[in-house]
């Protein structure tokens, strides 16, 4: 009896476990199919050799992707026996999963790469391959399409680990402010620190329910630097509060704690005082373009490149056609205009890769050909888009269309001999040509920073800079030169020297490297 | 005769004092709900210009026709939670009653063994590295509902819950007597310990449920299809896509071709998000109190 209990016993614990596994393995293969089945499919394919792609992009994908993804995998068939599946992460929390899918191992064959999602520090710790013995063999074509001078920009200790996008851009950013409202009131053009400040007064003055900037987390203080001063990077916020002068990059000084850090401060806290800025400017939640657009503010002073301000006056003209906007590019008052670097759109292949050769190919069809082109950056003929003298049209409208133009963000793939543009982007066009005049390179971009010997400290200094810091930029604190000493006790108790002086030796091992004097 | 006076008193200032605490905390907590719900009836410019109201000043349905006016996404994003949720607490009901049941039996020779194994993921984890290349690389569970079922299933928690529920709601006798009238393990499972463990399997299918509902972490990580996202990432997402135009757009000079919601619409995603959960709550939880002091009290 106690035998035959025993034996009952374990035969239904083995049971249950074959249930249990059992519902995970229906689960698995009823939903997962799709992945699996292709990959296995592919292995056991015809001619023997087919792969699978995986592709990965940041951002949303479009409606249509699907449409697009077996059309795209119709010619890559025929031309390269591949077939290829495009991933993309979204915008929530899209930094942990890049980091995830390259520290797993997973197998990704083509990855987004940009100074922003840290192309230089992932290529330093080996996350890509080094394209340079491949190209010539897999993609001659690309190799060629791509300027030399380009390829030497990206490269990352001598290697080449992405493939740059050859169309050149500016996101260079300027001041842009309410163009009506100063030609009503005759205001002067908000072009130096002088006429900004008197142009806000007369806004204040006039229009007592704006508040004349439209600030976020102080973002104005990037715009000042960008006004006054000639940084070596285009956005006017070097980290560490250093300063590297365009025309003097080997002499590093700290712009934190000098005389012109005091100097500006006590501009933010006169704005203040004046009531230029909100007084909840830290806890603002909207964009600085939409309290322009709604009419709660009249100038912008961060983040408006060409492209976005571009954005801002169509959206404007169809609000309230009465307004004007306004424009100052901040190259202008430099001197010089610098285009994105190529490392700032690529594409790379991860180590995990199996297929490089492949997946180099298919990216060189996906820049050099034009149908595969076209059909990723604009959609289907006729279906998405059409060609109307020359310029891109969208069929329907942003709600109905499920393909916009660049609808995949295919930033890096955009090859100017390609690429079709909306007709209100002529205005951009023509703000480029005006920068392509006082054009100099981007000799910040390539440097890539190593923080891992102060890694503690870097982030006890960012604690510091949000609590002393912020207040002082946005004039919160009554004393500002007292403010300015406690706020640079407690940097450098939290280690800014170190940081600085770290700093300082990388950037100059940088310019050596790099040739520049 | 003077003291029970005094007492009645005292008794009538008690209830006067509790109620209006009570009272006053409802109203506390349901205020950013009703903000919510009378911004999602607002008009967009009504917001924008004055704010929020308690009682929307300009009515308008706007926002939610902006969420149904395509509503194939959002359908399909709430298909895709409805499915988890039921089958998730469904599956993770089941596992875990097993589980309390087993554990809590002083038969089960090795009880203390596996109770020690489950508790210790509760002080010692991996991280999120390993656990996400476990299910990514070794399950390959990425663009599947299994993934988005398979990492709730078993919390230690709710295990631990469980077990101390249904030892102090089923009585070592009665499962004693069971034996002796001739009942197997599973059918004292089925007729004694499910029945009696009621109010626990309530409280535990309410956390699991509310669990599943909320989650949008899993789909953040591991779903790229947007087709299988749940609706809780979709809002988060569709929010986000918002901060990172402003944040990242400045210098990147990206350009993203997509309609941001407007601060009516974003009200009534919220609305329609949170809505059907809500209706659990007055179903289990005359449960639920119960389900929770006798797990905890008398473990």
């Amino acid at each position: 009896m106690r035998m035959r209990n025993k034996t009952i016993r374990h035969l239904s614990l083995v049971f249950a476990l074959m249930l249990f596994a059992g519902i995970l393995a229906a689960c698995n293969n009823g939903s997962g199919g799709s992945a699996q089945g292709s990959e296995q499919g592919s292995s056991s394919g015809n001619k023997g050799e087919k792969v699978t792609l995986q592709f990965y992009m940041l951002g949303d994908a479009p409606k249509d992707l699907p449409v697009i993804e077996s059309e795209i995998n119709k010619l890559a068939e025929a031309d390269l026996n591949v077939n290829v599946k495009f991933n993309y992460t979204s915008w929530t929390d899209w930094d942990q999963k890049y980091k995830l899918l390259l520290s797993s191992g997973q197998p990704i064959d083509l990855i987004f790469t940009a100074d922003w999602t840290f192309y230089q520090s992932y290529a330093k710790k080996g996350a890509f391959l080094p394209l340079d013995e491949i190209l010539p063999k897999a993609a001659p074509a690309l190799k060629s399409h791509v300027p030399e001078d380009m390829w030497n920009a990206v490269k990352i200790n001598d290697k080449i680990y992405t493939v740059p996008s050859t169309w050149i851009e500016y996101v260079t950013e300027g001041i842009a402010y309410r163009e009506d409202l100063r030609e009503k009131y005759n205001l002067p053009k908000p072009e130096s620190v002088e006429t900004l400040e008197a142009y806000l007064e007369g806004i204040k003055a006039n229009e007592p329910s704006m508040t004349p900037i439209a600030d976020s987390n102080a973002n104005h203080t990037h715009g000042i630097r960008q006004l006054t001063s000639k940084l070596v990077n285009t956005a006017g916020q070097l980290p560490y509060g250093l300063d590297i002068m365009y025309d003097t990059p080997s002499s590093i000084t700290s712009y934190w704690g000098s005389a012109q850090h005091l100097e500006d401060l006590k501009t933010y806290k006169r704005w203040m005082d004046k009531g230029f800025f909100p007084k909840n400017v830290l806890n603002v939640k909207d964009t600085s373009n939409s309290l322009l657009q709604n009419g709660k503010s009249a100038v912008v002073l961060s983040g408006e490149n060409p492209n976005k301000f571009n954005a801002d006056v169509i959206k404007v003209q169809s609000t309230h056609p009465d307004w004007k906007l306004g424009y100052f590019p901040y190259p202008n008052a430099k001197g010089f205009a610098q285009p994105v670097h190529p490392i700032h759109n690529g594409f790379a292949i991860p180590r995990s890769s199996k297929n490089p050769e492949k997946a180099l190919a298919f990216y060189e069809k996906l820049v050099t050909d034009k149908r595969y082109n076209w059909l990723t950056e604009y959609g289907v003929e006729g279906k998405n888009f059409e060609v109307q003298d020359g310029y891109y049209k969208m069929v329907g409208d942003a709600q109905t269309n499920g393909f916009p133009r660049e609808g995949m963000n295919g930033w890096a793939w955009r090859n100017p001999d390609f690429m079709l543009y909306d007709k209100t982007f002529d205005d951009v066009l023509t703000m480029f040509e005006e920068l392509d005049k006082i054009k100099k390179p981007d000799i910040f971009t390539g440097f890539a920073e190593d923080w891992t010997p102060y890694q503690a400290e870097k982030a006890a200094l960012e604690q510091v800079e949000k609590q002393y810091l912020y207040p002082l930029n946005v004039g919160l604190v009554e004393d500002v030169e007292a403010g300015l000493n406690t706020f640079m006790e407690k940097a450098k108790q939290a280690g800014l020297e170190k940081i600085q002086t770290e700093y300082t030796k990388q950037w100059q091992e940088y310019l050596k490297s790099a040739g520049i004097q | 005769m003077h003291t029970r006076a005094r007492d009645s008193e005292f008794t009538l200032l008690f209830q006067m004092i509790a109620y209006s605490v009570i009272v006053i905390l409802s109203i506390i907590c349901l205020l950013p709900f009703l903000l919510i719900l009378s911004g999602s009836f607002s008009s967009n410019e009504s917001i924008v210009r004055d704010g929020y109201h308690l009682f929307p000043t300009d009515f308008s349905l706007e926002g939610y026709k902006m969420v149904f006016k395509f509503p194939t996404q959002v359908l399909k994003a709430y298909g895709v939670t409805v499915f988890t949720t039921v089958v998730g607490t469904a599956l993770g009901l089941f596992l875990i009653t097993m589980a309390g049941f087993v554990l809590q039996r002083k038969d089960f020779k090795y009880r203390n063994t596996f109770s020690f194994f489950i508790y210790f993921t509760t002080l010692f984890g991996g991280g999120l590295v390993p656990w996400y290349i476990m299910l990514a690389n070794y399950f390959n569970l990425t663009d599947t509902y299994t993934v988005l079922i398979f990492p709730g299933l078993m919390t230690p928690f709710l295990i631990i819950l469980m077990k101390n529920f249904i030892r102090s709601a089923v009585p070592e006798e009665l499962i004693e007597s069971a034996k002796i009238d001739g009942a197997n393990d599973f059918r004292m499972y089925c007729s004694i310990v499910l029945k009696l463990a009621m109010p626990g399997i309530a409280t535990v299918g309410l956390f699991l449920a509310l669990g599943y509902w909320n989650d949008w972490f899993t789909s953040s990580l591991f779903i790229n299809d947007p087709d299988m996202y749940q609706l809780q990432f979709y809002l988060y997402n569709t929010m986000n896509t918002i901060t990172f135009i402003d944040q990242m757009a400045i210098g990147t000079g990206i350009t993203l071709s997509q309609d941001v919601p407007t601060e009516s619409t974003k009200m009534a995603m919220a609305i329609v998000v949170t809505g059907p959960i809500l209706f659990l709550y007055p179903f289990v939880q005359r449960y639920f109190v119960k389900g929770l002091t006798i797990g905890a009290v008398k473990g």
